[in-house]
């Protein structure tokens, strides 16, 4: 991937808000103009990206972060265009409210990755947020669209409140999942303790999983199996406390 | 020009502008997918009294379609926008919909103009269908007895051509039959176009009207009927007995233009006079398919 290339210069010191940095448009804009898109430091104030970064190359729709990003929150919140590519591990709230676009981090997502900004109705309503690794706590949580994948374990609470859209799990779900869900999809390959509101409905093979499963290993790389692919699903319904139009389509071997 | 004993006349097809649209089914098995398409495509030899046009483009890999499953492609014309959306709905809905294990997608993605299909089916979920979007196409799943059946929402349509052909002229009945079934058998699973009569062969090639009644659209084509030499102004010449024509469709001229090359050169074996083609005298078609100068191209 050409494009521009943000590279971390010096770990950083304190949680630092990237949420301004990739909101709106950013695809057409210089490395240069990208470069003074303010960062907020925690107890530091706020720092032009520049001065934690340096930003190159040529805008093509990309963009990559190089270095630890751990304690960099909201990175690509509010995204509505173009991929962005960490490569590493992001801190929480990776893709917060995200509309559009892509995101993939290489590495482990934090909390509330993909979920809905504090106070907003909804989180992601649309574009692709894939994590090769695990995921944290309440992930997706009020998504309206779009896709959530982890490679790895999703914390706790994933799908909170989903509206719509559909996540995906490769290692274990955490407990709660899909709570409150309206219409939500969530796919689980690993283990899965499905909630109490949620109800037995069939075992069968979904055929849309198996475009869904072609795309993350096709674009992204995930380690997606030919049992994933030409497998069966338990489906369940839910959240029955709520709509019940969601779903939770829990991969068996049966 | 002379090929195999064969006179391949100086003379064009005639064709037509009509709207196109590909369709992939996948199933579980081959079977299944052919039986959706078989479906499909019956009755729909020509707009005249089908109102659409279809036949299988060719029998596609597993590794050639989206789901990964045996697929076939087919490509249904017809002659505006409007009835496209009505036929695909129709179609789609009452054939694939219907049939076991079977899903269907676009197979023109990059065209520009798309109708609803899905998004019209979807309905017959009764307020239980979803949908997802994936790689920024949506599908809708829709709950059927079997499980689901999956479609996509939006087919993409293009200006295609409808009605390339040629005639064999041949000394017997059975001559003209071996000849077609060679240049249909060469012409099947060539991309981009389809044979859309039963077995790509047409015995009863029409006129445009009629001589006795006013409101009929199309009768027989009598100046290539045989038993009608006598009576008739006859286009035959003396020694030929029989005339099939092969009606090709295509996603555009050059496919046909393709597909002709190799049917013809099939079709010229023992027992055949002469290959011609129909036409209106150029005056309503804007494709015109020169046979001699698609066959000297063959040649060179």
């Amino acid at each position: 991937m050409s494009g521009l290339l943000a590279r971390l210069t010096s770990p950083l010191a304190a949680p630092a808000d990237f949420s301004a940095v990739l909101a709106g448009g950013w695809t057409g804009s210089p490395a240069a103009e990208l470069a003074t898109r303010p960062v907020e430091i925690a107890g530091a104030g706020t720092v032009p990206l520049g001065d934690l970064c340096s930003v190159s190359g040529e805008p093509d729709g990309t963009i990559r972060f190089e270095g630890d990003f751990r304690r960099a929150v909201r990175l690509g919140a509010g995204l509505s265009e173009g991929m962005v590519v960490v490569d590493g591990t992001a801190g929480d709230e990776v893709g917060l409210g995200m509309a559009g676009g892509a995101i993939e981090v290489r590495g482990d997502a934090g909390a509330r990755t993909g979920a809905a900004a504090i106070e907003a109705r909804r989180g992601m309503t649309g574009g692709e947020l894939v994590v090769h690794g695990s995921v944290g706590d309440g992930a997706g949580a009020l998504m309206r669209r779009g896709l959530l994948a982890a490679g790895g374990a999703v914390g706790h609470h994933a799908g909170a409140g989903m509206l719509a859209g559909t996540i995906v799990a490769f290692g274990p779900l955490g407990p709660s999942a899909g709570l409150w869900s309206k219409r939500g999809s969530l796919v689980a390959l690993g283990a899965v303790t499905i909630p109490s509101t949620y109800r037995y409905a069939c075992t069968y093979q979904p055929i849309h999983l198996r475009l869904l499963f072609t795309r993350l290993r096709e674009r992204y790389r995930l380690p997606v199996e030919e049992r994933h692919v030409s497998g069966r699903y338990r489906r369940y319904s839910g959240d029955l406390a709520d709509l019940g139009k969601g779903e939770i389509l829990e991969w068996t071997a049966e | 020009m002379n090929l195999r004993g064969a006179f391949i006349e100086d003379t064009f097809a005639e064709a037509f502008t009509m709207r196109v649209a590909r369709i992939i089914i996948t199933a579980r098995s081959p079977r299944w997918a052919r039986e959706a398409a078989l479906k499909l495509t019956g009755f729909a030899t020509s707009v005249i009294g089908c109102k659409v046009e279809a036949g299988i483009e060719r029998v596609l890999a597993e590794s050639e379609t989206p789901d990964a499953r045996p697929g076939i492609s087919i490509l249904l014309l017809t002659m505006s926008k409007d009835d496209m959306a009505k036929r695909l709905i129709e179609r789609i809905g009452q054939t694939v919909l219907t049939c076991p294990t079977t899903a269907c997608y676009d197979g023109l993605p990059e065209a520009p103009d798309r109708v609803g299909v899905g998004s019209a089916l979807r309905f017959f979920g009764d307020g239980f269908q979803a949908s997802k979007v994936i790689g920024g196409e949506r599908f809708w799943r829709i709950p059927v007895m079997e499980g689901e059946f999956l479609v996509q929402e939006k087919f993409g349509m293009v200006k295609g051509v409808g009605g390339g052909n040629f005639l064999i002229l041949a000394r017997s009945a059975d001559a003209a039959l071996a000849s077609a079934e060679a240049a249909a058998d060469a012409m099947a699973g060539q991309p981009g176009i389809i044979l859309p009569f039963p077995g790509g062969v047409v015995r009863s090639g029409s006129k445009v009207g009629s001589r006795r009644i006013k409101s009929m659209i199309a009768s027989t084509n009598d100046a290539f009927c045989p038993t009608l030499r006598a009576v008739a102004d006859s286009a035959l010449p003396e020694s030929v007995n029989s005339v099939l024509e092969i009606v090709i469709n295509g996603i555009d001229a050059n496919a046909i233009t393709r597909a002709m090359r190799l049917g013809i050169d099939a079709a010229c074996r023992e027992g055949v006079v002469s290959i011609s083609a129909g036409n209106y005298g150029g005056k309503l078609g804007p494709h015109h398919f020169h046979l001699r100068r698609i066959m000297a191209e063959s040649a060179a």
